[in-house]
């Protein structure tokens, strides 16, 4: 039994991290921008798709490093080019327009690379278990655990101490006033937009290699990062960190006990946390 | 004067439409259709574009609405009224359960726990397969006739008369909303979507407010719903993916968010639009989404909002 | 007989003092006015009392009620209106639907589904009392967010004082405004406050203004209070001077 809740809540933290690499792309956009960027799982595909294609020719920690840096590339065209004419206005609008870019991503996907599911394949070296008592591990999800774990900590480490990061904090307390000290606001936000995008690619690579590409699995996930901000609290990267290794938790947890209840439990929670606490676990004070 | 006028001239085409609809192309049920889908998205606009909320998860209740329906004609044999009503209060009381949760947030974090909470329904639908049919859809039902004080309608070969049937649901629902939004209780709602805060300090209990319109908007959006599943004698899983919600809102964005008959206008372009997009290529869904773009690039204000404008 | 009574309300953001101490009676129809540099905290003295802050230390008593921990609407159904230094009122509505929401609400039919003739007509002749009250009859069918600042900031004292209050914050009304429409706003404020009795909290800059109207003065300087008396006192406390007085002119 101890093997058993050990093996979920192992995976279940995995799956959490992944989660959270996910969420806090999108938190870092909605934080700065206020927007829902309703194609951030549309790029988490294209970044798995484009790792596929490019690993034909370059092999796979090729497409490791350069598919989410030229998904950032054009998270950050879209976000100049498009989203950019709407900060002023009605959020309605922004979130209109990522929900049409997420659907064209899907059909679009659909469309290059056909609608059948594709095998993404990763390295010898890591499809081995690591050892045979935790057969559980292989070396993939290990190596999937410490990828997220170095973007997130270099996530943490731009923000709290290169300029960027702290004019993107700055600029997430008071927009204005960044502005007001001659800061490039508009570069900023693009910057930002990209920096979420590239997680969102770079997930996609991860996603590829444990479960294989599918055009409908952007937005298949995007939901618990949804929810692992709701949960984690709005407005704090922390938190989202947080909610999405809990929700992942909660699952693995779950799957010991209620194994089709595994899937609904993250809902769950999200009404229990709405419930008791509308702004989230690490949330901030509401903002009128 | 004129707004009765022009009023009129509504009811006349909606009633008569089984009749002009031949002459240019179309069809009874495509009526029904747009008729149906647009109460949905005058269901939303209701929030949308009178209260000032943005609910992104709007197909939850119309999902709701179809699935009780379907359900209750199936599973227990009920007539076509019921099944109606049945469908409308399984999506009120979600509706009522859910609305309390998220009255106190603001925003885009609004939005995002009503996507949330629409996905839980699709999840549910797509789990219970043995219930709601999964990915197939709730199927293997007519639509029953119509029982009343003794009377029998036959609607299930006779589109004409679901048609009308249809339209006296949308005439209830709509007249219902228009008198609403025509009285003190409509102008409270009106000030909260205006400026928030003025109407917090004029004494306005904002919260409860929002509930309220909340609940009437999942109401209609989940008779809308029923109405839906009757039409097509199916419960379709895909009413409640988030692109549903999504098709909602650009019909009310399309057609005028600012004008009462503005999503009815919008529903009527998109289902044309789809129909004709889906029949002729493939890549239909990316033509929606660049479809959207466009809409919100250099169309915000909608059909209608373009035309008052230009008064 | 004291209307508003405040004792000493404190408000403090993490390390920083918006509000420090602040005591302070209204009396009933009085035209109290609070002056101070910019940061004094007088706004945040006005977010507390209308409750959209909540004190960190202190009470705030109205008409012998404690309305400390009362939320913003339901101290707005005791009897506190305010306007704000950025006006707020509801811009794509006409000036009469503005007031007609007012007052509605002030009647309690903001849940009602419809109203009957006799209502509606009551609340139609409210809505055009109302309008000539702050002068705006004429542009009774103009679109608010179209008109000018001083017609705007009219608007808002209407949509205030269609409530009934019995205390009416007014924050800078003035603020923007050019001399015609200074004098308009004054004027407006002298009839209420002479001819209706209403008691009035004033926050302002404009000092002529201020010792043209009021009744009794009280001084913030970060976010204290410096000194409080009339206006006679005040223009001769040396502090207040050193202060602030001789800066502003």
């Amino acid at each position: 039994m101890t093997q058993l809740i050990l093996f979920n809540v192992t995976n279940g933290l995995i799956v959490g991290a992944f989660y959270a690499l996910m969420a806090l792309g999108l938190s870092l956009i909605l934080n700065l921008s206020g927007i829902i960027n309703f194609s951030h799982g549309g790029f988490l595909t294209l970044g798995g798709y484009l790792a596929y294609s490019l690993s034909l020719s370059m092999g796979f920690w090729g497409a490791l490093l350069l598919a989410p840096l030229l998904v950032a590339a054009l998270g950050i065209a879209v976000e100049a080019g498009l989203i950019r004419r709407l900060y002023g206005k009605d959020p309605l609008y922004s979130l209109l327009l990522t929900f049409g870019m997420a659907l064209m991503f899907e059909d679009l996907t659909r469309f290059t690379w056909g609608a059948s599911a594709k095998p993404f394949v990763i390295p010898e070296a890591l499809a081995k278990p690591l050892t045979q008592q935790f057969f559980f591990l292989t070396g993939y999800r290990v190596f999937m655990v410490a990828i997220v774990l170095l973007a997130v900590a270099a996530l943490f480490l731009v923000l709290r101490f290169t300029r960027l990061g702290i004019r993107i904090r700055a600029g997430t307390l008071d927009l204005e006033t960044v502005s007001a000290l001659g800061i490039n606001v508009r570069a900023l936000r693009s910057l930002n937009f990209g920096m979420g995008i590239f997680m969102a690619g770079l997930a996609g690579v991860l996603a590829a290699g444990m479960l294989g590409l599918q055009p409908t699995m952007g937005n298949a996930l995007i939901m618990p990062s949804f929810i692992a901000i709701i949960v984690g609290g709005i407005g704090s990267l922390p938190g989202t960190l947080f909610g999405g290794l809990l929700i992942g938790v909660a699952q693995g947890i779950t799957t010991v006990f209620y194994p089709s209840a595994s899937e609904a439990i993250i809902y769950i929670m999200m009404g229990l946390v709405l419930l008791v606490r509308p702004r989230g676990l690490f949330g901030e004070e509401g903002r009128q | 004067m004129r707004r009765i006028a022009i009023l009129a001239g509504i009811w006349a085409l909606l009633t008569l439409a089984p009749f002009w609809l031949p002459l240019v192309g179309g069809y009874t049920t495509l009526g029904t259709r747009v008729l149906v889908l647009g109460l949905a998205a005058m269901a939303l606009n209701y929030l949308l574009g009178y209260t000032g909320v943005l609910s992104f998860g709007h197909a939850a209740y119309v999902g709701l609405g179809a699935y009780g329906a379907a359900m209750s004609i199936k599973f227990l044999g009920m007539g076509a009224l019921q099944a109606i009503a049945i469908g409308t209060l399984l999506g009120a009381l979600a509706a009522v359960a859910i609305g309390p949760l998220i009255v106190r947030l603001r925003g885009i974090y609004f939005s995002m726990c009503t996507i949330a909470f629409g996905q839980v329904f699709y999840f549910i639908a797509f789990r219970w397969n043995t219930v709601t049919g999964g990915d197939d859809g709730l199927g293997g039902w007519k639509r029953p006739a119509l029982e009343f004080a003794g009377y029998k309608l036959d609607l299930l070969t006779n589109d004409v008369a679901y048609y009308y049937v249809a339209l006296f649901f949308f005439a209830l629902a709509v007249g219902g909303m228009g008198l609403l939004l025509a009285s003190p209780l409509g102008r409270v709602q009106l000030s909260i979507r205006e400026n928030e805060r003025r109407a917090r300090f004029l004494g306005i209990p904002i919260e409860r407010h929002i509930l309220l319109s909340w609940v009437v908007s999942c109401l209609v959006a989940s008779l809308a719903g029923a109405l839906y599943a009757l039409l097509n004698n199916f419960a379709d899983p895909r009413i409640l993916r988030w692109d549903f919600s999504g098709d909602l809102v650009i019909m009310a964005v399309l057609g005028g968010m600012r004008s009462f008959w503005g999503p009815l206008l919008g529903a009527a372009i998109f289902v044309v639009l789809q129909d004709y997009l889906s029949s002729v290529t493939e890549n239909w869904m990316s033509f929606i989404g660049l479809f959207f773009v466009l809409v919100v690039m250099f169309f915000p204000r909608g059909v209608l909002g373009i035309l008052k404008r230009a008064r | 007989m004291s209307l508003l009574k405040i004792e000493g309300l404190t408000k403090s953001f993490g390390s920083l003092m918006a509000v420090l101490d602040v005591s302070l009676d209204v009396a009933e129809g009085e035209l109290h006015a609070v002056i101070g540099p910019n940061g004094a905290g007088k706004t945040t003295a006005f977010n507390l009392i209308s409750g959209m802050l909540d004190p960190t230390r202190g009470s705030i008593q109205f008409a012998g009620h404690d309305i400390t921990r009362l939320s913003p609407n339901e101290r707005v159904r005791k009897g506190i209106a305010r306007t704000f230094q950025i006006t707020e009122i509801f811009p794509e509505l006409t000036v009469v639907e503005n007031l007609r929401i007012s007052v509605e609400v002030a009647a309690g039919y903001r849940m009602r589904p419809w109203l009957s003739r006799a209502q509606t007509a009551q609340v139609k002749e409210r809505v055009e009392q109302l309008a000539q009250r702050v002068g705006l009859t004429a542009k009774g069918g103009r679109l608010v967010g179209e008109l000018s600042h001083g017609d705007q900031r009219a608007v808002e004292i209407g949509l205030a004082l269609a409530l009934r209050p019995k205390l009416l914050l007014l924050d800078e009304p003035t603020a923007g405004m050019g001399d015609q429409e200074t004098e308009d706003i004054t004027a407006l404020m002298h009839r209420l406050h002479r001819e209706e009795k209403l008691t009035i909290v004033l926050i302002e800059h404009d000092m002529p203004l201020v010792f043209k109207v009021a009744d009794r003065i009280t001084v913030l300087a970060q976010g204290q209070v410096l000194a409080g008396g009339t206006p006679a006192e005040i223009a001769s406390n040396a502090a207040v001077q050193a202060a602030y007085l001789g800066q502003a002119e």
